[in-house]
């Protein structure tokens, strides 16, 4: 009995003094990590580097866990009421890797060489909106915007604010002197981007690890290292994550979700996918569950939305209406006699990418409906190519987290950026709501404006939503503080590397 | 001079002219071909950063992937023979940066597949002409069955999972010693098989029973004799080998995230990095030029018979 009270002693004892103690950051070591890539040293020119630039240079605001922006750089800001005018207050002290310190001044730099020499990617239609940007003194930064455009703090979230004096600023930045948590020492292409602890970094204390390194390349599979222990933290795929929990490797998941999805050729449609009556019937044949299970296992979330549960513009009316949620087999092919098609006599030209996993089964919902399939799998960029071409019926596709919502929107608009991955829709009307919904300075307003315009997609059956599924990230149990944030960046005011300690 | 020191110059350099037009039908080759392939660079930088049509237009002008394939082709050869490899039209860093980086480690895990292969491929087989009985013969036999039936992609998975994650011996990643280990072993297989079988055939030979009659010694009569017979024609896998191993060792690379120019060419190929992917086969070229120029001479060198060919 002594012996049992006082083993029960013990361990109350362990369990109060032990997290205290486990919790307390050390300094030091190496973070090594298997996470995004990097296409260009010089960040303004990003086209798709959101995981990593902000670790080595910061912005003024970041995306928080639940998709709204945080001030990193800018302290606070303040819009005017008729949504035109931006003031941000810089923060002080923050300086450049150089050592100099940051002011208003460096940021108006930044953000004009931005406008003037960015030409594509997710910050041109935030530029495109802009009349002048001006520095009234040290610490205050003032954007004068056209007209009302309420994605501009999300899409800031990638105006990395770097130092004017680094060098190929006039032409092609090589070496990137920013304010981030580590100093950007080092980067091989598709091999690793190593950099050092920055000292003198404006959060107290931080970073804990001495220094990081990001191992771009591409291996077999990553999850090996990282149960090895090569890498601390590593983004994996769905189907590794059973394997690393019993690993002890623990698993977060980023805020933002991919989608997938079945578009139809909107630019030029071909009989008899002209007809909506018949993309509905497509529609009612899809078994969403099943093929999310196929896509992302027991992750696969069905759904009908751009966006999933717990998403500012989820809208779960829309969602418990899902006249799709289950297939009716009966009722698609009801829907194809009503419309006089038969199925025998249509053969539906379907590309897809050669690593998309819905492919295989929506063609082979196809071929029970009665049509002929005719599946052409391309790579990557011959997948691209072929949807930019729009000789095709159906495509099953996929896309990753956004900083904003207007990012997946602007897709669907008729002059918008990579049109063809919604079959290139044109609808003014479906402009016109975005647009309105953009310019529109009330959240909930602006919200109810992106739903109708999601209602048009749905009544149009430009594209069938099929399902979601989210970003997976293995973190090793000596890691400590590191936790994944909305999208896939690396580093953020509320979380990621600058707050992520190693126990030695 | 010589006449024989002659004809032998002679026909080396035939081949190296022979070589280097080859060399020069692949790159010109691979210039056209990779522009069959559906997509360019400037799809790569839409889809992941989202880019009008009118915005990728303009960057396919700035990139001059606009311009006819001839006159990029003459815009291109016009770089090379000024020395100028260019830019990486992805990473818009200098080619010779990138291939500055791989290049060492390929030929690095190149040299250490090819040592290993080498030493086992031939001394295997010479040892087991030796001595008849012994367990060479079956180490010949094992190591020609796993070079035909393992695949180096799968060994190389199974070491990760058991030296890497199951007893922490070794790193997961940027490993030299295993790869080159596994390499070596299939070179090995491949060369063992070959030769072992010619020393065999050669032991039967008349020549052979002529020496053993004079009463030579068989460490002589197999050193001397039988093993430079047989290696005639193993020179000419050697040099295939030496080929590929200078070209990249892709699935070695992939398996153990080793940098390397199998690497290289395949993210350039999939990114359509065309000056990328030019400048890995002007290296291709020259590899495949200079393993089959020193074979040749090897080869030559070794086999009189050959040097009037």
């Amino acid at each position: 009995m002594r012996r049992t009270l006082l083993s029960l002693a013990a361990v109350l004892a362990l369990s109060i003094f032990t997290p205290a103690f486990a919790q307390e950051p050390q300094h030091g070591g190496t973070l090594k990590l298997h996470w995004g890539t990097l296409d260009t040293a010089d960040f303004h020119r990003h086209t798709g580097t959101i995981s990593l630039p902000h670790v080595f240079a910061e912005t003024l605001t970041t995306i928080s866990k639940d998709g709204s922006p945080k001030g990193l750089l800018a302290e606070s800001w303040t819009i005017s009421d008729d949504g035109l005018i931006y003031t941000f207050n810089i923060r002080q002290g923050v300086k450049f890797h150089n050592g100099r310190v940051m002011t208003a001044e460096d940021v108006r730099k930044n953000f004009e060489r931005i406008q003037r020499e960015v030409k594509g990617g997710w910050l041109t239609s935030a530029m495109e909106q802009v009349e002048s940007f001006s520095a009234p003194d040290e610490k205050t930064f003032v954007v004068k915007l056209r007209a009302p455009f309420a994605p501009f703090l999300n899409l800031i979230a990638e105006g990395w604010i770097l130092a004017p004096e680094s060098p190929g600023w006039d032409a092609n930045i090589t070496q990137p002197i920013g304010t981030g948590p580590f100093t950007f020492d080092s980067w091989t292409p598709q091999i690793a981007i190593k950099g050092q602890k920055f000292a003198d970094y404006w959060m107290e204390g931080k970073p804990y690890v001495d220094a990081i390194e990001f191992d771009v390349r591409e291996i077999a599979d990553a999850s090996l290292a990282l149960r090895a222990g090569d890498y601390h933290a590593a983004d994996i795929p769905l189907s590794k994550i059973d394997a690393l929990k019993a690993d002890g490797i623990a698993i977060d998941f980023s805020g933002d979700t991919s989608w997938n999805f079945l578009s139809f050729n909107n630019r030029k449609p071909r009989p008899p996918f002209n007809n909506v009556r018949v993309r509905e019937a497509i529609a009612y044949a899809i078994d969403k569950a099943a093929i999310m299970k196929i896509a992302a296992g027991e992750y696969g979330m069905p759904g009908n939305q751009m966006v999933t549960e717990g998403n500012f513009f989820f809208d779960a009316g829309l969602a418990a209406n899902d006249k799709h949620a289950k297939p009716d087999f009966e009722r698609a092919k009801a829907i194809l006699a009503e419309e006089g098609v038969d199925p025998g006599d249509t053969t539906i030209y379907m590309i897809s990418e050669l690593n998309n996993r819905t492919a295989a089964p929506i063609a082979q919902i196809l071929r029970q409906l009665g049509f002929k399939v005719d599946n052409k799998p391309f790579d990557d960029l011959g997948f691209q190519r072929a949807l930019s071409e729009y000789d095709w019926d159906v495509f099953p596709g996929g896309s990753g987290p956004r900083n904003d919502i207007f990012l997946r929107y602007v897709r669907m608009m008729s002059d918008g950026p990579n049109p063809g991955l919604w079959g290139g829709v044109q609808d003014p009307e479906f402009d016109a709501l975005v647009k309105a919904a953009i310019s529109t300075v009330d959240k909930n307003e602006s919200r109810a404006l992106y739903l109708k315009a999601w209602r048009r997609v749905l009544d149009n059956y430009y594209t069938v939503v099929l399902g979601h599924s989210p970003g997976a990230y293995g973190i090793r149990p000596e890691v400590h503080g590191l936790t994944i944030g909305f999208n896939t960046s690396a580093h953020r005011a509320d979380g990621g590397v600058a707050f992520t300690w190693i126990e030695q | 001079m010589n006449p024989r020191l002659v004809r032998l110059l002679g026909s080396i350099g035939l081949d190296l002219l022979r070589s280097l037009a080859i060399a020069a039908g692949i790159v010109v080759f691979t210039f056209f071909v990779i522009r069959m392939i559906p997509g360019d660079v400037v799809d790569l930088k839409g889809i992941e950063g989202s880019l009008t049509y009118s915005q990728q237009s303009a960057m396919r002008e700035e990139l001059g992937l606009n311009r006819g394939w001839l006159d990029q082709f003459w815009l291109w050869l016009g770089m090379v023979f000024s020395g100028d490899l260019g830019m990486s039209a992805r990473y818009s860093t200098p080619i010779a940066d990138l291939l500055a980086t791989v290049i060492p480690s390929t030929l690095a895990l190149g040299a250490a597949a090819l040592g290993i292969g080498l030493v086992l491929g031939i001394g295997l087989p010479t040892l087991a002409c030796l001595f008849p009985r012994s367990i060479f013969v079956a180490l010949v036999e094992f190591i020609t069955i796993w070079s035909i039936t393992i695949p180096t992609f799968s060994i190389g998975i199974l070491c990760v999972i058991v030296f890497a994650v199951w007893l922490g011996w070794i790193p997961a990643i940027g490993n030299f010693a295993v790869p080159a280990l596994i390499l070596g072993l299939d070179i090995a297989g491949t060369i063992a098989k070959m030769l072992h079988e010619d020393m065999t055939e050669i032991q039967t030979a008349d020549f052979i029973r002529t020496a053993r009659a004079k009463g030579l010694a068989r460490v002589r009569i197999v050193l001397r004799h039988i093993l430079p017979n047989a290696l005639t024609t193993v020179i000419a896998l050697i040099g295939l080998i030496l080929a590929s191993v200078l070209t990249g060792a892709l699935t070695m690379e992939i398996v153990f995230g080793l940098p390397g120019l199998g690497t290289l060419a395949l993210q350039a190929i999939k990114g359509r990095d065309y000056p990328v992917v030019q400048a890995v086969i002007i290296w291709l070229g020259f590899a495949v030029v200079m393993a089959n120029f020193v074979t040749d001479m090897v080869q030559k060198l070794v086999d009189p018979r050959l040097r009037n060919l």
